[in-house]
């Protein structure tokens, strides 16, 4: 660092970064110390407060979260899988098919975009229920599936894939499907790594549609195990929300840490902010 | 691997799909919860027990989130034609479940002298909110009510007697004066009283109107008095808390962390549920009183909490066997059981005779005063489009308790608002 010149504008720059970066860890680490201590230090902060790990048993214990962690893995897993599925196919024939009524149907794709998931919820529970769904993971994974923002951003991409790679495929005597599966995909990866992202996280965190369309401990992901805490009558205990807060959202931090650097590339390669 | 994961979906689903249609008689019931610990479970254990008993009869209990939850889960259910059979529900609710043609009495499953007296067995303050037009649509369950908890070392040290909570508004202001505390800048490290404020505060500031003497809603839940000269009174005695006497934090007061600011000291008294109770009975580091509230030109408070209902779409054999379970459930073995796990006040009086809950009282008296403060409750606030309603009230006095407005001015607004809603329920 030493012997490059002062430059304000770069001093002021980190230091907005570092402020930015405070503001948006100091929740984490309040709830990372308020899970790791008694519930008597949740507004004292001192260094030499006892550490403890009853809060993250007493979370464990207050509902079945190793089922329903089960539960939202194969939740989200389906979801992904049929998301990837419906909106390849979808975006390929949106982005390099002509055929009649094109524009329309990707207008009312983008529509899907437009509509609330909530104002649904009476007609997906009526449908789930006419499928004979009801409490099951199928039941709340099915209404995200044919996700607008997927093929919608997934066409965006395919369309920035210069033809000739297709052409040259193709003259090599590669299929519809062949060439989908080895130029097109390969070449969107980044988009497939930041749409997974989005679209895992969004359903790890879902809620209410999980909790109205499931009954049974089988079925229902750790978001209903969570709201157990949100004792309202009884004074919230912050220290055991926190620690099953951190408890429930551990796989996808320690994911996101751990392949933080793909992320942050594929989401500059995609262009989702 | 996909392949698997899909069968062993569908498999899970098949089997719990089919699985309770073996019986004679199946019920759904959703209970939502709003007290930490282990309500669920003993929801849970109980209705186990129950079945246990019973082997013509299965009983899907389903926990439901929170009370919105709960609602949002019954009518999205009851639209999709899959309503359960038995539901708690907030007893405010009850005029928008009928409104919403989702609920029916349980009259007609408790006939003649049998059922009248076993109806005429709970506390008449929870009834209140369970009866309307001549029919029981509620049947009191996870009730409460508010109470005034204090903490003794700090009266003690205030130089107030430490067995003698305030009996009358004039004493909570007297005895709060004395009880802030302050450093040596100035800054208060101790109020006198704390009354949440947030979220929902018509709730106790109905304790506030009632020991006023009057009533917020008529029975029929078609017309509010907001604007009453009494009402103005009550709110502007809460603005004058934190106000002119100096006894209360200024500003919306939290009601999560009200029990922890109690624990803390940095209130001598609060004001909360008794869904609080075995809460504070476990973390408080002092001694602690509970006490009716305060009177003014009478003592009282309003209820709350859950009660079962009965919900539309079910078979006569169906809501004989729900109406069965209710009795049992509410009957004062198992009264007690839940009272002592969440500390909801038993709503019949034979649960307070069993020996359980004398034993229980005798150990623990504080858990006696919501009972007593039962004959001087009256309903809590509830009407024809329930949470509009509320919420237009809410708002009036989160802007009074804020001063954006003056009482009397947000109480007259949240009137005409509300008259224009409950006008057609006329």
């Amino acid at each position: 660092m030493t012997g490059r010149p002062f430059s304000l504008d770069q001093t002021l720059n980190t230091l907005a970064a570092w402020l930015l970066a405070l503001m948006w860890i100091l929740p984490l680490v309040y709830a990372v110390w308020t899970a790791i201590h008694p519930g008597a230090y949740e507004a004292r902060f001192v260094l030499t407060a006892p550490l403890t790990a009853d809060n993250f048993i007493a979370a464990w214990n207050a509902a079945p979260f190793a089922r329903y962690f089960l539960n939202t893995f194969l939740l989200v897993t389906l979801i992904l899988a049929g998301q990837f599925l419906l909106c390849t196919l979808a975006a390929y024939a949106f982005a390099r098919f002509t055929f009649p009524g094109r524009s329309i149907l990707f207008t009312l794709v983008l529509l899907q975009l437009l509509v609330m998931p909530d104002i649904l919820i009476v007609e997906n529970y009526k449908t789930m229920r006419l499928l004979d769904l009801v409490d099951t993971i199928p039941a709340i994974a099915l209404p995200y599936i044919a996700s607008g923002f997927g093929i919608f951003l997934l066409r965006q991409t395919f369309l920035t894939i210069p033809r000739e790679l297709d052409e040259a495929a193709r003259i090599e005597g590669a299929s519809v499907l062949g060439i989908l599966w080895r130029v097109y995909i390969p070449l969107a990866k980044p988009t497939y790594l930041a749409y997974g992202l989005v679209s895992v996280s969004h359903h790890w965190n879902n809620f209410l549609w999980p909790l109205i369309v499931t009954n049974s401990e089988e079925t229902r992901p750790v978001t209903v195990g969570l709201s157990i805490f949100s004792a309202i009558d009884s004074g919230i205990e912050w220290s055991v929300i926190n620690a099953a807060t951190l408890m429930t959202t551990a796989p996808l931090l320690i994911a996101f840490l751990l392949f933080q650097r793909q992320f942050v590339q594929s989401f500059m390669r995609a262009g989702i902010k | 691997m996909k392949h698997t994961l899909l069968k062993a979906v569908a498999t899970t689903a098949l089997t719990f799909g089919t699985w309770a249609s073996a019986h004679a008689v199946d019920l759904q019931f959703y209970f939502p919860v709003a007290v930490g610990g282990a309500a669920a479970e003993t929801i849970q254990s109980l209705t186990d027990e129950y079945v246990a008993a019973n082997p013509d009869v299965t009983i899907d209990a389903v926990y439901t989130g929170s009370y919105q939850d709960t609602v949002a889960k019954v009518i999205t259910a009851a639209r999709g034609g899959n309503p359960p059979q038995l539901s708690v529900i907030l007893s405010v609710d009850m005029f928008t479940l009928i409104d919403e043609d989702l609920i029916m009495p349980f009259d007609d499953y408790l006939p003649g002298e049998e059922g009248k007296a076993w109806l005429d067995g709970f506390y008449p303050a929870f009834m209140e909110n369970s009866q309307t037009g001549g029919k029981t649509y509620g049947i009191p369950f996870q009730r409460s009510t508010p109470v005034l908890y204090w903490n003794k070392e700090a009266f003690k040290d205030a130089g107030l007697d430490p067995e003698t909570p305030p009996a009358t508004w004039d004493e909570m202001v007297e005895y709060g004066q004395k009880l802030v505390k302050k450093d040596a800048s100035g800054n208060v490290t101790r109020w006198g009283v704390r009354i949440p404020s947030s979220g929902f505060p018509y709730w106790l500031f109905q304790g506030l109107t009632t020991e006023n003497d009057v009533i917020l809603a008529n029975a029929d839940g078609n017309k509010t008095n907001f604007d009453d000269p009494k009402v103005v009174e009550a709110l502007q005695y809460m603005v004058d808390l934190s106000g002119k006497y100096g006894v209360m934090a200024p500003g919306i007061i939290e009601w999560g962390a009200t029990p922890k600011a109690f624990f803390e000291g940095q209130t001598a008294m609060m004001w909360t549920s008794t869904g609080n109770l075995t809460n504070v009975r476990t973390n408080a580091p002092f001694e602690f009183g509970v006490a009716m509230l305060p009177a003014n030109k009478r003592r009282g408070a309003p209820t709350g909490g859950g009660n079962f209902y009965l919900l539309k779409g079910a078979t006569d054999e169906q809501a004989q066997a729900a109406v069965d379970f209710v009795k049992w459930i509410t009957a004062p073995q198992q009264s007690a059981k839940w009272t002592m796990a969440t500390g909801y006040v038993a709503p019949r009086a034979e649960t307070w005779e069993t020996d359980t809950m004398k034993a229980y009282a005798a150990d623990f008296p504080p858990v006696l005063v919501a009972r007593d403060q039962l004959e001087h409750a009256v309903a809590e606030l509830s009407t024809y489009q329930n949470q509009r309603v509320t919420s237009i009230f809410n708002d009036a006095l989160a802007a009074a308790i804020t001063g954006q407005k003056d009482p009397e001015a947000a109480l007259k607004d949240a009137q005409s608002k509300a008259d224009a809603i409950l006008a057609e329920y006329r």
